[in-house]
C-alpha cells in the first residue's frame, strides 16, 4: 500500500513541482521551447542549473514550461535550464553523465539505475504519489480481457517506460509470453499521448498507456480518450520521480532544486503549474514508493 | 421544315433581328463559356497536380527513413499531421506501402489497417506513377508515388483527393456564366427588339400606304412622317411620293385615253348608225307618201305600215344597244347571250359598208356572273377593228362560249395580222400596263385593260392563214372585276 503523502500548501515540500506533461507533448515544443524558455541569465557566481524532462511530462502547452522555468529560476535562485528529449533513455543517460543537476524520469530508468541516482522528489498525483498503468483499445472494441489482445498491433510508449512498456511485458511474462510474438506487432510512439492517438486512429488495436496520463487527457481532450476504452489497471505503482546522479545527491544546487518543488504549492506562479498538471503537490518520497516496479523488473529480467 | 422556316421568314423584321441577335449571343456565350471552363479545367487540374505534387513531395521525403525502419507510427504521425500541413489538398485519405504491397500506415487505419495489403479493387485505380487519375463523376483524385531510398524502390504512397470542391466551384462558374449571359441576351435582344422597332416604324408607314394603294387609294407619305431629308427613310418616302405622283397621273392620262377612245370608237359608230337609221328613213317616208296617197286601199295600208314597223324596229335596236353599250356611269347587269347578241346591230353598219360576212356563234348561257359592259365594250372594240381589218368582202367571225367555268370569245377576222407592236400591248400580263406612247394600240391597251380588270387575259394571235385571232378567256371563279362590279 502506498504511503499517503501530504496534501495541501503546507504540506508540499518547497521542491515537490508537479510537472506531469507527457513526453509527446514536450516533443512537438522542442523546438519552441528551446527559444521561449532559454533565455540564458547566467548568474555571476555560478553556471545554469539544468533541470531535465522526459516524455513522461505532459507538455502540451508552452505556458506551462515557462511557468516551470520562471517559478524553479525564481526558487532555487540561479537561471534554470529545462533540457528536453525524446527517449527516456536520453535523458537517462545525461542524468547519469551529470550534465543535468535534476531530472523528472520515469520509474523503471530509477529501479534500472538505482545505485546511481537519488530521488529528489515525488510527484503527488490526487493525495498519493502513486499512479497506473492502463491497457486500452478502441472504444467499440468488444474486448473482455487481456487474452482477447493476442494478434493485435500494440502501441508501446517507450522501451524505458514503466506504464508504458514495463508493466505489460511483466505481465505477458507472467503468462509465459513475450510482447513481440503475443502481439502481432508492436510499435513505440515516445509519448504516452501518442499511444492514445494510435489507438483511437485505429492504427493500434491496442496500447499501454501511463494512467495518469490518460486521466489528465480525458479531462483535457476528452474526444481523443473517449474513442478509447481501458481494458486493464495495474496495480498502484510509484509515480515517476524526479532524481539526481547520487553525486549531486546533499549539493546546494540539489537541495535548492527539491525545496522548490517542494514548496511549489506555496507560490502563485509554482500553484498554477501545479494546476496545469493536475498535480497536488510533491513529496520527498523514498525508494520503496518503486518496490513494485523493482519486481516488475527482475520478473521480466528472470523470466524475460 | 421549309415551311417553317417560310413561316419565320414572315415574322416582323422587329422580332427576327432580336432573334437573331440573341441566337448569337447563346452562340458567343457558349463557345465563350466552354472556353472559360476549358481554362478553369486546366488551371484547376494544373493547380491540383502542383498541389499533390508539393505534398506527396513533402511526404516522401520525411517518409523514407521511417519506411526504411518500418516504424508505422511516425509514418501515421507524418500522414496525421500532413493533414492539416496540407488542408487546401482534401486528401480523403493517404495510405503508405512497403514493398511487398501491404499498408505501412495509413490516414485512416480503420479504413486502411496496418499489414494489411492495399485493396485490390483501389490499387486499380492509381494508374502509372505521379500522374493526377481523375474521376470527375465521382468527384475524387487518384494518385501514386512510388518510394526509394539509393535507388531502389522502397514501397509507395497512394492518395485520394477529394475534388468536389473543384468540381462545385466549375459548376458555381458554369452557372454564373449561363446566369450572366442569360440575363445579357435578354437585355440586348429586348434593347434589340425596341431599336430595331423604331428603326422599322417607316417600313411599317410604307407598308400601310401600300396596302391602302393596293385598295385603291393609292396616297403619299405625310409631309410630317417623312423624317429628316438626308435620312434613308427620309429619301425612300419622298421617292415614294413621287411614285404616288407619277402613278396618278397615269391614271388620270389612262382615263382620259380610255374616255378618248371611247369617244372615237363611238363617233365611228355614230356615222355608220346614221347611215343604218338613214336607210329606213327612205323607205319609210316612201310608205308614208305611199299611204297618203292610197290611204283608202287596205292592201297599200297595211303594206306601208309593215315597211314603216321594220325600220321603226330596226332604228330601235340600233339605238337600244348604244344606250347599253355607252351608258354613262358603267354597266352592273350581268353578261348574257343578248348583250353579246346586240352588238351584231351596232356593228352591221361597219360589215355592210365593207361587205363582209359576218360568222355568228354565240353560246353564251344567261348564268355567267360576269360585269356584262366591260365585257361588251371589250368585245365591240375588237369586232370594229376585226372589220376595219378585214379587206372588203372578207369574213369577220365571232364564237362565244363557256368552257370549263371559263368564259371564251374568240373574234377572227382575215386583214393583214395584228402588228408586233399592237399584239404586245394586247397581250400584257403586267397588272397594270402603261398605255402607248404614241398613238398606236391604244385599242388594244383599253382591251387589256377592261379584261384583265375582270380578272381575264386577252391574247392575239397570227394565223397561219393570215388574219388575227383575237382570244378573251374570263374565268368565273375569283373573278375581282367580276365581283365589284356585280
Amino acid at each position: 500500500m502506498p504511503r499517503r503523502i501530504v496534501s495541501g500548501t503546507a504540506q508540499i515540500s518547497p521542491e515537490g513541482g508537479r510537472l506531469l506533461r507527457r513526453r509527446h507533448f514536450l516533443a512537438s515544443l522542442v523546438g519552441v521551447g528551446s527559444l521561449a524558455l532559454l533565455p540564458r541569465r547566467p548568474r555571476a557566481d555560478g553556471r545554469e542549473v539544468r533541470f531535465g524532462l522526459t516524455p513522461v511530462f505532459l507538455n502540451s502547452d508552452l505556458e506551462l514550461l515557462t511557468r516551470l522555468k520562471a517559478y524553479l529560476t525564481a526558487s532555487v535562485g540561479q537561471p534554470v535550464e529545462l533540457v528536453m528529449r525524446r527517449t527516456y533513455q536520453e535523458i537517462t543517460a545525461l542524468l547519469l553523465s551529470g550534465y543535468l543537476d535534476a531530472a523528472w524520469i520515469c520509474g523503471y530508468p530509477f529501479i534500472q539505475y538505482q545505485d546511481r541516482l537519488s530521488l529528489v522528489a515525488v510527484p503527488v498525483w490526487r493525495g498519493q504519489p502513486l499512479y497506473q498503468s492502463y491497457l486500452i483499445v478502441d472504444r467499440k472494441r468488444p474486448v473482455a480481457g487481456v487474452s482477447d489482445l493476442r494478434g493485435d498491433i500494440h502501441a508501446f510508449s517507450d522501451p524505458d517506460s514503466n506504464s508504458g512498456y514495463l508493466v505489460t511485458q511483466a505481465l505477458l511474462t507472467d503468462a509465459g509470453e513475450v510482447p513481440n510474438t503475443y502481439f502481432r506487432k508492436t510499435f513505440f510512439t515516445y509519448s504516452h499521448r501518442d499511444v492514445v492517438r494510435a489507438v483511437a486512429s485505429g492504427l493500434a488495436e491496442s496500447g499501454s498507456v501511463d494512467g495518469y496520463v490518460w486521466e489528465v487527457m480525458s479531462e483535457i481532450e476528452p474526444d481523443l480518450t473517449s474513442m478509447t476504452r481501458i481494458v486493464r489497471k495495474s496495480e498502484w505503482l510509484g509515480f515517476p520521480p524526479i532524481a539526481c546522479a547520487k553525486a549531486l545527491r546533499g549539493k546546494p544546487t540539489t537541495e535548492r532544486i527539491a525545496q522548490a518543488l517542494l514548496t511549489m504549492g506555496d507560490d502563485t506562479d509554482g500553484r498554477q503549474v501545479l494546476d496545469i498538471l493536475r498535480l497536488d503537490g510533491f513529496t520527498p518520497g523514498d525508494d520503496n514508493l518503486f518496490r513494485g516496479i523493482a519486481q516488475k523488473y527482475d520478473q521480466v529480467r528472470r523470466l524475460g | 421544315m421549309k415551311r417553317s422556316l417560310r413561316r419565320i421568314g414572315a415574322w416582323p423584321v422587329a422580332v427576327k433581328v432580336p432573334l437573331v441577335v440573341a441566337v448569337l449571343m447563346v452562340a458567343i456565350s457558349a463557345v465563350l463559356s466552354n472556353q472559360i471552363l476549358v481554362r478553369l479545367s486546366q488551371t484547376q487540374q494544373r493547380h491540383l497536380e502542383q498541389l499533390a505534387s508539393a505534398y506527396l513531395d513533402g511526404l516522401s521525403s520525411s517518409l523514407v527513413p521511417y519506411v526504411l525502419r518500418d516504424d508505422i507510427w511516425e509514418i501515421f504521425d507524418q500522414l496525421d499531421r500532413s493533414r492539416e500541413r496540407y488542408a487546401g489538398l482534401s486528401a480523403v485519405y493517404t495510405i503508405v506501402a512497403g514493398q511487398d504491397g501491404s499498408i505501412l500506415a495509413a490516414s485512416d487505419p480503420h479504413e486502411f489497417p496496418s499489414q494489411e495489403p492495399v485493396p485490390e479493387a483501389l490499387s486499380e485505380r492509381f494508374v502509372g506513377t505521379n500522374t493526377l487519375v481523375l474521376a470527375e463523376d465521382e468527384g475524387r483524385a487518384f494518385v501514386r508515388r512510388p518510394l526509394s531510398y539509393q535507388d531502389r524502390p522502397i514501397g509507395a504512397i497512394y492518395a485520394e483527393i477529394d475534388i468536389q470542391a473543384l468540381l462545385a466551384e466549375r459548376r458555381q462558374v458554369l452557372l454564373t456564366l449561363i446566369a450572366t449571359n442569360a440575363a445579357l441576351t435578354l437585355v440586348f435582344a429586348g434593347f434589340g427588339y425596341l431599336a430595331v422597332r423604331r428603326m422599322v416604324r417607316p417600313i411599317d408607314i410604307l407598308a400601310a400606304h401600300l396596302e391602302r394603294g393596293r385598295g385603291g387609294r393609292i396616297e403619299p407619305v405625310p409631309r410630317a412622317q417623312i423624317g429628316p431629308k438626308n435620312s434613308e427613310f427620309g429619301r425612300l418616302f419622298r421617292r415614294y411620293n413621287a411614285l404616288v405622283r407619277a402613278l396618278s397621273e397615269r391614271e388620270t392620262l389612262a382615263a382620259r385615253l380610255a374616255e378618248e377612245e371611247r369617244m372615237g370608237s363611238l363617233g365611228r359608230l355614230a356615222s355608220g348608225m346614221a347611215h343604218e337609221i338613214n336607210n329606213p328613213l327612205g323607205g319609210m317616208f316612201n310608205a308614208i307618201d305611199t299611204m297618203e296617197r292610197h290611204n283608202d286601199n287596205p292592201l297599200v295600208r297595211n303594206s306601208s305600215l309593215q315597211i314603216l314597223k321594220r325600220g321603226l324596229v330596226g332604228i330601235r335596236d340600233v339605238v337600244r344597244a348604244t344606250l347599253v353599250t355607252y351608258k354613262a356611269g358603267g354597266e352592273t347587269t350581268r353578261l348574257r347571250a343578248r348583250d353579246l347578241d346586240d352588238l351584231r346591230a351596232l356593228i352591221q353598219p361597219e360589215v355592210g359598208r365593207r361587205r363582209l360576212t359576218l360568222e355568228w356563234r354565240n353560246d353564251l348561257p344567261d348564268d355567267f356572273t360576269l360585269a356584262a359592259g366591260p365585257v361588251r365594250q371589250a368585245v365591240l372594240n375588237l369586232l370594229l377593228n376585226a372589220c376595219a381589218a378585214s379587206p372588203v368582202g372578207g369574213r369577220v367571225c365571232l364564237e362565244a362560249g363557256a368552257r370549263d367555268g371559263e368564259l371564251v370569245i374568240e373574234i377572227t377576222d382575215q386583214g393583214p395580222g395584228i402588228p408586233p407592236e399592237v399584239a404586245s400591248i394586247m397581250n400584257a400580263t403586267k397588272a397594270d400596263p402603261p398605255p402607248p406612247m404614241h398613238g398606236t394600240g391604244l385599242g388594244a391597251w383599253m382591251v387589256n385593260r377592261l379584261v384583265r380588270q375582270l380578272g381575264g387575259a386577252v391574247h392575239a394571235t397570227q394565223l397561219p392563214a393570215g388574219g388575227t385571232l383575237v382570244r378573251i378567256a374570263v374565268s368565273t371563279e375569283g373573278n375581282k372585276g367580276l365581283r365589284h362590279v356585280a
